[in-house]
């Protein structure tokens, strides 16, 4: 049985401060969505209110047709894996794996068979009776994972689960989130602040900051068509230029930066463009060049990056970076003009 | 030759220590016990030969027994409020629970002649209030060594129970929560477990403690409540039986060695990392 989870217009307090803000999302069936956000954005008050660890002032929590809003927490039936693992460091590998069956009243045969059964499916069947202290920081996020899944709960939820793994286990374990939680079909919610780790993972990522979704979609479109500033900076558009529109011919549009340097751009290539704009742009979305039309810099610090050197590049109304050539190198001072790569760019409204 | 002495020699002047203030004297005093003119067990025979003397026993068993149960209930809780407490008054309360063991035990006994006497605060306030019609006597009584006793020894049990509850993380409690524990199951299979080592350890001082103890049996129970401490004086320093003095002691010793084992194995099957 799959169901969705709902939270309908969530706001919470700790004491008088405000930690979420209105806050609405929708995760379809089986579908695994992701919080992404950097600390203190409210990802996590988020999955402590579904867990019922928390109570919002306000809104709905609905887990298919059932209202969990006012519930106690033990009765959400919720399978929750933790970023410190938390096992009971005085059961058993597999006592631990049957804590939950014996909370629902299963015979002591049966609790071991399932228990067994799904050790089985993490790899783990000759660690059961090692107690937890025994086994590696990798086994012991499997085991939390097994214990989580026994009880086959509606939702799973996962409060950065991978931290305090190391670099190469943390791959290994997002593909073994991802292939369990496919096989159970589980509607999954996924708390993280790791970009790579949200977006390799995930079917849909929020991206959250001080209480509010900045944007849900798939990562794809997250990460080439960022909605908004905040989302652009999160995923790597490090450039934001404010421009306004001077004239509009068919398609193209003359638009200028706040220091004055003029750019031509193609509504074909970028969607309608409003009178004031953004131009979003990662360091590779801007070419340094000799000479051409584009925005005149001067350059600063030069890093070498492999594939290309990057430059600090200073104008009148702030820095920007932008990548230069290997095969041209440019010495700090010249000056050099910043070429916009139109299918590496985007658009985002004003703020202002 | 010197490599092969040297930690003899280095382990010499500890050894020797412990040899000279604590084997010398506890060995002379055990046998002592054995080497009686009589029969080499008769001091012990003498001892449970004597009704008087084996009712101190089982007094003296019950009353620390019951002054661990206690002890422990009310350390417990205690301890369990303070830990769910925010930082600065967490501190607080522990230097509150703490501060009475900055004054002498005597001192402490003495309060509580103070409340519990014929004209004292507690009769006065019950006769004032009309609950009773004339004063009740509570000193002199079990009760009021093991009330006594109880206020000794709480704050060492909160102070071991504090930090171990403290230990105990956040989320393993969550984590029983998520999986279906209602309150009282997690108590009961998460917390009680895990808390269990540092029950051990509170008990274990409680028990030794109530055992051994001399100055507040002696002030709030007299020789009504005789307790082995004060039978153990008796004997040395009253009548001069040193023999008596030191079968008294060896019981004892003996008492408190199996009930600490009792303790821990009653505990290490709650939960099997204990003790």
């Amino acid at each position: 049985m799959t169901v969705s989870l709902t939270l309908d217009h969530i706001t919470a307090h700790y004491g008088s401060t405000q930690v979420l803000e209105d806050l609405s999302l929708a995760i379809k069936a089986g579908e695994l969505v992701s919080l992404l956000g950097s600390s203190g954005c409210g990802k996590t008050t988020t999955l402590r209110l579904v867990a019922g660890f928390l109570e919002p002032t306000s809104g709905t929590i609905r887990l298919g047709e059932r209202d969990l809003t006012r519930l106690a927490a033990h009765t959400r039936d919720i399978g929750l894996v933790f970023q410190n693992y938390a096992l009971f460091p005085h059961l058993s590998v597999r006592d631990n794996v049957a804590f939950g069956l014996k909370q629902r009243g299963l015979g002591a045969a049966e609790r071991t068979a399932r228990a067994n059964a799904m050790l089985e499916r993490v790899g783990l069947s000759s660690f059961a009776d090692r107690m937890p202290a025994a086994l590696s920081g990798g086994q012991k996020q499997r085991v939390a994972l097994a214990r989580a899944l026994v009880i086959e709960p509606p939702l799973l939820m996962f409060d950065e689960p991978l931290s305090n793994l190391d670099a190469k286990l943390r791959v290994d374990m997002r593909v073994e989130i991802r292939r369990l939680q496919r096989a159970n079909g589980t509607t999954s919610l996924y708390v993280t602040h790791d970009q790579e780790e949200a977006f390799s993972i995930s079917d849909r990522v929020a991206i959250m900051n001080a209480g509010k979704i900045m944007q849900l979609d798939r990562p794809e479109v997250l990460y080439q068509r960022p909605a908004n500033a905040f989302v652009a900076r999160f995923v790597g558009f490090e450039n934001l230029i404010a421009m306004s529109v001077t004239a509009r011919e068919g398609e193209m549009v003359t638009a200028v930066t706040q220091s004055g340097a003029t750019l031509q751009l193609s509504q074909t290539v970028f969607g309608a463009i409003p009178d004031r704009f953004v131009l979003a742009a990662r360091p590779e979305g801007l070419a340094v060049a000799r000479e051409g039309e584009g925005i005149p810099v001067t350059l600063g610090i030069r890093t070498y990056l492999g594939r290309a050197y990057q430059y600090q590049c200073a104008t009148a109304e702030g820095n920007y970076l932008g990548n230069g050539p290997l095969t041209d190198l440019m010495e700090p001072g010249a000056a050099a003009v910043l070429i916009p790569v139109p299918e590496q760019c985007c658009i985002l409204p004003s703020d202002a | 030759m010197i490599k092969r002495l040297s930690p003899w020699i280095l382990a010499g002047p500890a050894s020797l220590l412990v040899l000279v203030f604590l084997i010398l004297p506890v060995g002379s005093t055990l046998i002592a016990t054995f080497t009686d003119a009589k029969g080499w067990a008769a001091p012990y025979a003498t001892f449970f030969n004597s009704g008087f003397r084996r009712t101190v026993l089982y007094r003296t068993i019950e009353i620390s027994l019951i002054t661990t149960v206690i002890s422990v209930i009310l350390g417990f809780i205690a301890a369990y409020v303070v830990a769910q407490m925010p930082g600065r008054l967490k501190s607080i309360m522990i230097i509150a629970a703490v501060f009475p063991l900055l004054t002498g035990v005597v001192v402490r006994s003495f309060a509580w002649l103070i409340l519990l006497g014929k004209n004292g605060i507690l009769n006065s306030a019950l006769l004032s209030m009309g609950i009773i019609s004339e004063p009740i006597s509570m000193l002199y009584t079990e009760g009021a060594v093991i009330a006594a006793m109880v206020y000794l020894f709480v704050p060492l049990m909160i102070l071991t129970l504090a930090g171990v509850l403290e230990g105990i993380p956040k989320d393993v409690v969550e984590a029983a929560t998520s999986l279906g524990a209602a309150p009282f199951a997690v108590f009961r299979q998460v917390i009680l477990p895990l808390a269990m080592p540092g029950l051990i350890v509170g008990a274990v001082l409680v028990f030794t403690g109530s055992f051994t103890s001399y100055a507040t049996p002696q002030l709030l129970g007299g020789e009504r409540q005789m307790m082995m401490g004060t039978l153990l004086y008796q004997r040395a320093m009253v009548t001069f039986d040193w023999t008596g003095a030191s079968t008294v002691a060896a019981i004892m010793v003996v008492v408190t060695i199996a009930i600490v084992m009792l303790m821990t194995r009653l505990a290490r099957r709650l939960n099997p990392m204990a003790g």
